[in-house]
Parts: structure tokens; sequence; C-alpha cells
């Protein structure tokens, strides 16, 4: 699809100035670029809730989470998990970018957000207790926090940010898509700052839900037989059977970019372009499935009038799933075409799990990071290639990116059933200027 | 600058307690029909309310071509029956459009709840093996945005903005922007929820439901009516409407989306975000407030609500607040959540395009909180050349839309 001349020419840059995030391997961007390059897992077998009656207890849990280290000792209680994740990860993104509270005072501040469940543990208490005790002893609390906007709003409680506020659900892709409209918002001028990206919280409901899907890693997935058991998310190989459920949050400050040259903000990388589509067949047709993701990474390229031989590295939202990952792999082998070979690939969530609403923002800021550093991290596990598709990026091992003045990177989100989305990043000259720190 | 291109209104599809169809729906609000029922899907034995705002007699199977109804969870069936009737409306053979240049934009307040209760049900009930995979294929809400865009084979653009009770408004915002940014050229844009028992519960704890009549701006008001239903409008450029020689029922001339970052469950004390929302998207109209012919209210008739709408009224019109025509068809149709917004959007294009505006039921007594020209008990004939659509939400999420008519 090719932008009119309007779009290109009302169009204003868009960069990221913060990046804010709590994950199982840390609430760092540093230091969790670190633990991916070294191939540290996060999946664990889950303490939060009881899993004695379900086969498979591995999941990606922030372990002593402690939301009071963000947000102060004002009470806590109005926010679920889902709200503290997200309002901790806004506050690290708003200190990133240098909008302090009395910095951002006289600035109207939005914020857009990705999630696929908001809490679906917060609804089905609340549920629950009016089921077990009577619809009048239901708590209001929870009532307030069962709208699936709840962690946004709790977040432009917390933080006072008057501007948008919307919440995006687009299952996997919701992370990407978040990003992709809150970029749009400021190239158009209709916001000049945005917290944008996920979040999502690890419970039982949800874990049961994929579990009950055949889903999560552990089993015999779809496909696999008793044999094919690794207990572990291995996103594009052979031997993988399922996803491990996860949790988390990230936040990337986006703003136009004369705006915060001029505040002296340090840019982190530039959105370059974005697009979303969505496959009509519901993933009855693998093949409309992944053509789907293709269009979208070729949207994307068109609106960043880029070509695929720019692309330095992908983040793909691959996380083990037996015909998800098969379809993203096809996609991307469509839409890398000559370079199918030739562009490092990773996934994230081969040691991050299946963060759901987080899972894009997570990939887009840990590419940022990658992108300063022009190093990938590898895919933890991976050693065993499908036949099938053949994507000579895919690799176990962390690896150097080429020296490029202005780096593109790609993120992609498969979406089964759901919209898929496509988002490219421009990362900064390699002369320490930009490096996150 | 390039102008942008101005976006306009070609269809709508209605599911509502009052009646399917654009035109029966239509003219059963200008008539003051009563939508309102004891509710019948689940029992209000343990509750002190029992009315509620229930879409009776709806078959998806009437209206849906392509997708199995027993697939899909209650919101979709009902917004996939309204993109079907929005685009017939419109008269738009899907399959004549580039399925890559189509999207769909939807808001909701709570998604599939319907999922989510039996889940509950099974787990009180010590009786999870019974959950199947259906759980996570059904209740995830961006399933209804995807749903639609299956049943009518839209494969651009796909979006599911669940902002409660404003998210109609958000996602007509933004379908609107898809199309000004050239990435579509046709968008569904609307709402959707069903009756729930989780939102039952829980303005029912609130004590924000009415026991007996939903009475917006009316001095003994006593609360909202949940309900259910689903609006989808078809947006389309001005430029293609016309080169295909649409119906026009109205131009989108602008939105304002803020959030007051106030509270979760209640209004800013002064209405400031409301007043943020209502000035942005006049501003970006180019519009006086006096330009403003009708207001389609949030009004839910819960007596904050309503007072604080009221409030944020005066402080954009002053003294002109009495006399803008102002309604809410709520004390009809209830409160039908994500689908609100939406259904009162289609409202405006429909009072903009026939100079006729849906009248406030049950309205007795003034509230001299509330001094608005409440259009009371009976519709009105006017000229209506800009409809302002108002919806709030939990998470302090406020969105005004303006429609305004078309002069090609």
């Amino acid at each position: 699809m090719k932008p009119s001349q309007a779009t290109q020419r009302i169009a204003k840059r868009v960069v990221i100035t913060g990046i804010g995030l709590v994950t199982p391997l840390g609430d760092d961007p540093e230091e969790l670029f670190a633990a991916l390059c070294d191939g540290r897992s996060g999946v664990a077998t889950i303490e939060n809730f009881d899993t004695e009656l379900l086969p498979y207890r591995q999941g990606g849990e922030i372990r002593d989470f402690k939301p009071a280290d963000y947000l102060g000792s004002k009470n806590l209680r109005p926010l679920d998990r889902t709200g503290r994740l997200a309002a901790a990860a806004a506050h690290n993104a708003l200190l990133d970018a240098g909008w302090s509270e009395e910095a951002r005072a006289d600035h109207t501040i939005g914020l857009v957000l990705g999630t696929l469940f908001g809490s679906v543990h917060t609804i089905s208490q609340f549920d629950c207790r009016a089921l077990t005790a009577g619809p009048m002893y239901a708590k209001p609390l929870d009532f307030a926090n069962s709208v699936i906007n709840a962690a946004a709003g709790q977040t432009a409680i917390w933080h006072r940010l008057p501007g948008v506020n919307t919440t995006i659900a687009g299952g996997p892709a919701a992370g990407l898509q978040a990003l992709g409209y809150a970029a749009d918002l400021i190239s158009s001028g209709r916001a000049k700052i945005l917290l944008a990206g996920g979040a999502d919280e690890m419970c039982y409901e949800s874990y049961v839900g994929y579990h009950r899907g055949g889903l999560v890693c552990g089993g015999t997935g779809n496909a696999g037989s008793a044999s094919r058991q690794p207990p572990h998310p291995i996103p594009f190989d052979g031997r993988r059977n399922g996803f491990a459920p996860a949790e988390g949050a990230a936040f990337l400050v986006l703003e136009e970019e004369e705006a915060a040259r001029q505040r002296g903000a340090r840019i982190l990388a530039t959105v370059r372009g974005h697009a979303t589509t969505f496959d009509t067949s519901l993933a009855t047709d693998t093949a409309a499935t992944s053509a789907s993701l293709s269009r979208a990474v070729g949207q994307a390229l068109a609106r960043a009038q880029c070509t695929v031989d720019e692309i330095s590295a992908v983040s793909a939202s691959a996380n083990g799933a037996v015909r998800g990952d098969a379809v993203e792999a096809t996609a991307l082998a469509d839409a890398l075409a000559n370079r199918t070979d030739a562009v490092p690939i990773t996934a994230i969530k081969s040691m991050l799990g299946e963060p759901m609403g987080a899972g894009g923002a997570l990939q887009v800021a840990t590419l940022v990071t990658s992108l300063a550093h022009r190093t990938l991290p590898g895919i933890a596990g991976f050693s065993q290639p499908e036949k099938a598709v053949t994507l000579g990026g895919l690799s176990a091992e962390t690896r150097k990116l080429p020296q490029s003045r202005a780096p593109i990177g790609l993120a992609t989100a498969l979406g089964l059933q759901g919209p898929s989305a496509a988002l490219l990043i421009e990362g900064g000259a390699d002369d320490g200027t930009s490096h996150h720190v | 600058m390039v102008a942008q291109p101005r976006i306009v209104v070609t269809g709508l599809g209605l599911v509502t307690p009052v009646a399917t169809g654009r035109r029966q729906t239509w003219e059963r609000l200008l008539a003051g029909a009563d939508g309102i029922s004891p509710v019948q899907s689940f029992s209000t034995e343990k509750f002190n309310v029992h009315l509620g705002a229930e879409v009776h007699d709806f078959a998806a199977a009437d209206h849906l071509r392509n997708l199995d109804p027993t697939t899909l969870g209650r919101a979709s069936q009902l917004a996939a029956a309204a993109a079907r009737l929005a685009l017939d409306d419109a008269r738009i053979d899907p399959a004549s459009l580039d399925p890559n240049r189509a999207g769909v934009a939807l808001g909701t307040t709570s998604g599939e709840p319907l999922e989510v209760e039996r889940f509950d049900d099974r787990l009180v009930a010590d009786q999870l093996d019974r959950v199947g995979d259906e759980f996570i294929r059904l209740y995830p809400c961006h399933m209804i945005a995807a749903h639609v865009a299956a049943e009518v084979g839209f494969a651009g653009v796909n979006t599911m903005i669940p902002t409660a009770c404003a998210a109609g408004n958000y996602a007509i915002a933004h379908a609107s922007d898809a199309l000004r940014w050239d990435r579509a050229e046709v968008m569904l844009a609307g709402g959707a929820d069903s009756f729930s028992r989780i939102t039952y519960t829980g303005f029912a704890r609130l004590g924000a439901i009415a026991p007996e009549l939903c009475q917006p701006f009316d001095r003994d008001r006593k609360g909202m009516i949940p309900g259910e239903g689903a609006a989808i409008l078809v947006l389309e450029t001005l430029e293609r409407a016309l080169a295909r020689n649409a119906t026009i029922y109205a131009e989108v001339a602008g939105y304002g989306l803020t959030c007051d970052a106030h509270h979760m469950t209640a209004a800013h004390p002064e209405g400031e975000g409301a007043l943020r929302a209502m000035t942005a998207a006049l501003n970006e109209s180019g519009l006086h407030p006096d330009a403003v012919s009708y207001i389609s209210a949030h009004g839910t008739g819960t007596p904050t609500n309503d007072r604080l709408e009221s409030k944020a009224f005066r402080r954009l019109f002053g003294t002109r607040s009495k006399r803008t025509p102002t309604s809410s068809i709520k004390s009809m149709i209830g409160h039908t959540m994500g689908a609100a917004s939406a259904i009162e959007a289609a409202v405006c294009a429909l009072a903009v395009a026939e100079n006729r505006v849906p009248p406030t039921m049950n309205f007795r007594q003034p509230d001299p909180d509330c001094d608005l020209d409440c259009i009371a008990n009976e519709a009105r004939e006017m000229p209506v050349e800009v409809a302002m659509n108002n919806a709030y939400a939990f998470g302090g999420n406020n969105a005004s839309v303006i429609f305004r008519k078309c002069h090609p």
C-alpha cells in the first residue's frame, strides 16, 4: 500500500525517548538485554497460584514484584496486579524520558495501552464472590477494575496523565497495535507525547484457559508425540510444544521529533512505519494467516519508505506455539524475500514466556537496545530448525549486527484468529550518543 | 498543507433493545419506545433491582451469511449482525471492496463476559474439568472485531478498543483517523456489549441501577438501567461516497478524547475532562459552541452523571446550555455499555440527516442542577446542522464526537 502524498506531507517524525518495563528478567532495559544475550530464562515453575491440578506448571512470573518500589507509599489497594504492573512500567518510562512530575505539569501526556485480558483474574474474582456470597457482597473495588481499560485508567490517575487514554485489545498483536496507533496520533499532530505499550498479568484463569486450549508448553501440543516434551518454550524449533504464559508491562515514550530535540531529550530510536492486518479465514487457512502477517510487513515497509534490504534485525512474536510459530516462520520467509537467509531473527519469548499484551512493547523495547548495541540476543534453546521453513537467521547464539549508520529493526506479531502487526524502528548512530544508559 | 480527506457516515446497522435495523430502531426511538423489562438472562432473585434492557427475539442466523453463529459469543453475534445491516444500509457489497483496504474498529466494555461467567460457574461448582478450549477461543474481547471482519471479509485494519462506556466513540475516532491516514478506504466502526450478570452485579452493588424507570436529567432520577446491543457505522471518505453516489447521513467533523486522571468510577467534580473533550471536538470541527444544534448526552440517569454533565454543558455553553436541545436515549434503551455511544452516534447521524431528534423519556420534574432543554418525552422536528455525541467511562475516559450535515 502506497501512502498518499497527503499522508507523507503532513507526517511528523516520531521518536522513542524513554523505556520502562517490568519483566520476569528485571526492570532495567540494559539488565534485560544482558540477560537475553546470556540466554537466561525467566520461565520457571509457577508460584503465584496453586498449580496442583494442572499438569504443566511453567510460566514467566515476576517474582518479588514490589510496586511500592516504583509507586511509593501511596495506597495501592485500588490497583490490581495488571494495574500495578502498568503503573510501575509507566513510572520507569516517564523517568527514563526525563518527564518527571514537575517537567510534565505543563504537558498533556496521554496513554495507549495494549492488553489481551486486562485482568480476567479480577473479573472472575468479582463474579465468583457474587456467586458464592450473593451479589450484594461483591466488591465494588474489583468492579472498578473489571473494565478492560482499568490498567490504563489507573496508570493515568496515578501519574496524572490527562491526554488521550486508549486501550487496545488485539490478542498478541495488541502491543504493536498500541505503539502503531500512538505513533500515528503523534505523526498526525493529534498528540505530542504518549506512553505506548502494554500490560498483562499472569493468573490462574488465563493459564487454565491456555492449558485447556492445548497451548501451554510441557505437554504434547497439537502435533507432538509423548517423547516431545521440552518443559520450556523453544520458538521456531522443531521440538516445540507450546508457550509459557507470562506477565509483564512495558511502555515506550513516543514524542514528536522536533519537540523532543528542542527539549534536549535523548533520542533512542525513530518509529519508521507500521501496519496491521487481519486474516479473514480465522486461521482455518494457514496460508492466508501467514500471508496476512507478511502483508503487514510489506505495508509497514511501504509506510516507512524503506526496503527489505535495509532491515538489520527481526524480533518475532514466536513463543513456542506449535501452529503459530510455523505460520510466523512462513510469513517472515515470504516477507524477507531474497534476504531470508541473511537477516538475524530473535524470539525473546523463548526467555520471557508469552507476556500477551506486553509482548509487542517488550519486543520493540529490546530491539531498541539491540540496535543501540548492534547486538541481537539468540533464541534460547533453539537447535533443531523445522524442515518445512528455512530461515537462515534463526540461532541460539547472540549475534553482532552489521555496522550501519542507522540500523532498521522489524518487530512482528502474529495473531491466530486475530490481527497481525508489524512495526519498524530505526536505531541511532553508533557513536554512543543514543545508547540507553 | 494538503487538506485532510473528509469522513462521512454512509451506513448504519443497529441491534438494540427496542428494535433491530436502522429504520425500525429510529422510528421506535422517535416514538419514545420502552426497551426496558424484567431481566430474563439470569435470575435477579438475590438483587434489589430487576430491570434490564435486553435484546429479545434476536437471532444472529437471520443476519449472518458466512460464520456459524453458534461458534460466536453473544457480543460477536450482535456486532456481526449490526455489521451486515450497516453494509446493506450503505448499499456496499463487501465482495466488491479491496479486502486489504477495508477495516474494522469496535469498542466494548466487557467483551464476551458470558464466556468468563460460564468459566466461573464451573470454577465455583468445582467442575473446572469441564472447561474446554472454548474459553480461550471465545473470551478475549478482540474476538468481537475479529468475528465481524471474518463475517464480512475485511482484511485491513482490525482494532478492538475496550475503553468501557466511551468505547464506541473511541472506535469511531480511531476508524475516522484510519481513513484520514489512508490506512483504509472503508471502515466499520461501532461497539457491542452483551447483557451480563457481572456488569449488572457491579452496578447493583454501586447502587446505580434504577428500580423502575431510567429518568435522565429528572429531579427524581434514581439511576441507570444496564442494557445490551450493537451499532456499526460505515465510514468512508467523502470523495469515495460521492463517487459511488452513496446516501450520506452526516460528516464526522471532529472528536475529542481525554482522561480525567482523577478517579476510576467517579467523574471529575467540575466536569473537567468532559469539558476538554467537547472543546477539542468543536475546535477540530472549526465550530463555536453556539453552532451545536443537538446534543446526544451520555445521560445515564444516575444522580451524579447527569448533574456533572450538565455542569460541563454550562461551562461550555454558558446560559445557552438551557436552550441547546439535549436528549438521552438511555431513557428508552438503557445503558448499552460499549455499544451506547455507537448507537448514540447513529442517532446523531440520523438527526443530522432527517432534522428530527429523539426525546428523553420519563421526564417529569426538572432538576435545577440539570437546567437543560432535554427534549422531554416527545421527539422534535427541528433543523439539525451539528450534533454532538458525548460518552464517559470508567477509567475517567471522555469522548465527544461531532457530526455535521454534509455539504459536499
